[in-house]
């Protein structure tokens, strides 16, 4: 059955441009296959499971798990984005290129994504063996379209409401905070367009929590069908995030339900890449969704059928 | 006059695309397409392909049964239209008119004319269905009846057992399904396919056996003649009994 070439009846439709091939490394992905993004985090003090896998045995350990339950990439960082003990940019680099080029040796397909938003990491990243520069902050450093340019590496484009890195956002308001997503992630689509980046390697984020109460995190989901509609491939970082937390009244270790129902409706929305702690349970949320959209079968369907 | 038969459960999950990703029930596929293409090497004039259904009628030969109704998707955009296999089908001409619609036929039937299509064949077919509450001698005029029409007519039966052979099955279990499948088989099996004719309407009903007027169609097809059986397959691992055979007359 051609499950692929089914028309999206039922998928909330967005008038705008359609989605179009993403390249990964070595990789390209259609519109409608979506992608769990595993977190590795190279640091002693994340807000989830803080110091899981600073020791390099353990992140790789973690690299061999999230592989095998389903992730297509998985995304090495070594700050934090919450503020707390400084990490100059020795510091970053000591954290995570050493590391990104032992995965690329254990795993030469795998796509491989650098968490930061400096471009000398992210030049040491990609010398490494990196695909992608995940920026989650929205394009503070203005030289990292280069890097990617230079590499053939992808870029994500994200938006931070201008925020610098690592802080938090202290009342913050717009008058439209999609309007604000939607202006800001353009603008360094466009701008990594004209530096050289490929097109089809370019990934827009509109960064929940980042520069946003829980209140703009909320309408952010609620209306991200008008960032898929820009023709950008969408990825959602949500996974255990504050607004998820704060909308239940749920701590850190309660929050999967939550991450699972947003991603879900992202996923719904066309969004195309997940970033993820839990990638089993995320997969299978994603499994669910393409089901349910007809991009899939079922794995075995019996019921009422003999 | 028949020149062979073959007995077939009509599962929907003989259909690869209605079951998902995985490969369900591939021995069971395997019997029935076995025992098909014997039916059809036989080079008969005319299949006729009995199931049991909502009423007894004839089949206008473009009549179709549409799988979407098992599973939606298939009915929309590039999915492959199931159950509208290209062979030449004929009704019996037994004056009823035309079905109306393209895609009424039942599902038993839907599901023979997959697994002739699946076999390539192009022999024309006469498509019967027989009602659930016929009487057996009904069932058997109606088998006496196609055996009559052509000289070589191959007969291809889709019957079921009972479906309450489980605390999973999907009639839940009823412990008097045993006795009446292992009835059936025997019957088939050696032959004395009379006795299908035996088999309690009423009891049949109470355990989901829809098979019944099928099987008396083949017991009155066959009647008299000196048969002998070869079975494929014989078990029930959703619940429901099913039985594949091939009849040598």
């Amino acid at each position: 059955m051609q499950h692929d070439a089914l028309p999206s009846a039922g998928t909330p439709q967005s008038a705008g441009t359609p989605q179009s091939l993403l390249r990964l490394g070595q990789h390209s992905f259609g519109p409608r296959q979506l992608l769990v993004m595993a977190i590795v985090n190279r640091t002693p003090d994340s807000f989830f499971r803080p110091g899981d896998t600073w020791d390099e045995p353990a992140a790789m350990e973690r690299v061999h798990q999230v592989v095998a339950e389903g992730a297509h990439i998985v995304d090495i960082g070594g700050v934090p984005a919450a503020p707390g003990q400084d990490v100059d940019v020795p510091q970053e680099i000591g954290r995570t290129a050493g590391f990104i080029a032992a995965v690329r040796a254990a795993y030469p397909d795998l796509v491989i994504s650098s968490d930061t938003w400096r471009h000398e990491v992210a030049r040491e990243a990609c010398a490494a063996g990196a695909d992608l520069i995940n920026d989650s902050w929205g394009g503070w450093d203005a030289a990292l379209p280069e890097v990617a340019a230079e590499f053939g590496a992808g870029l994500v484009c994200s938006h931070a409401g201008g925020q610098a890195p690592r802080t938090r956002p202290f009342r913050v308001s717009y008058p439209d905070v999609v309007a604000d997503v939607l202006a800001h992630t353009g603008k360094l689509a466009a701008r990594a367009v004209e530096a050289g980046v490929d097109p089809e390697r370019i990934v827009v984020d509109a960064a929940h929590d980042f520069g946003k109460n829980t209140w703009h995190s909320l309408e952010v989901t609620r209306r991200l069908a008008e960032l898929t509609a820009t023709g950008w491939p969408v990825l959602v970082s949500v996974s255990n995030k504050d607004f998820i937390g704060e909308t239940l009244d749920v701590p850190l270790p309660d929050r999967l339900a939550g991450t699972l129902a947003t991603t879900s409706i992202c996923a719904w929305q066309g969004a195309r890449i997940f970033r993820a702690h839990h990638v089993l349970q995320t997969r299978q949320a994603l499994d669910m969704v393409s089901a349910i959209r007809g991009d899939q079968p079922p794995a075995r369907a019996v019921r009422g059928l003999a | 006059m028949i020149v062979a038969a073959a007995v077939c459960p009509s599962p929907p999950l003989l259909i690869p695309e209605l079951t998902g990703a995985r490969q369900v029930a591939t021995e069971l596929r395997s019997a029935c397409q076995a025992s098909v293409a014997e039916l059809t090497a036989t080079a008969p004039e005319v299949i006729a392909l009995v199931g049991a259904a909502e009423r007894t009628r004839t089949w206008n030969g473009a009549a179709t049964f549409d799988f979407a109704r098992y599973a939606p998707r298939l009915g929309s955009g590039a999915a492959p239209r199931l159950g509208s296999g290209a062979a030449p089908r004929l009704s019996a001409g037994d004056g009823q008119a035309p079905d109306p619609g393209p895609a009424g036929l039942p599902s038993a039937l839907g599901v023979g004319n997959w697994l002739l299509d699946q076999a390539g064949c192009q022999i024309v077919r006469v498509l019967q269905s027989v009602a659930q509450d016929e009487a057996p001698a009904r069932c058997a005029d109606i088998g006496a009846r196609l055996a009559a029409s052509r000289g070589r007519v191959g007969l291809l039966v889709m019957a079921d057992g009972s479906a309450r052979r489980g605390l999973k099955a999907p009639g839940y279990l009823d412990g008097r399904s045993t006795g009446f499948d292992a009835e059936v088989e025997r019957a088939v099996r050696t032959g004395r396919l009379e006795a299908l004719l035996s088999a309690d309407p009423a009891l049949a009903h109470e355990l989901m056996a829809t098979g019944r007027p099928a099987w008396q169609v083949l017991a009155g097809a066959l009647r008299g003649r000196k048969v002998s059986s070869e079975v494929r397959y014989r078990d029930d691992p959703f619940g429901v009994a099913y039985l594949v055979a091939s009849l040598r007359v």
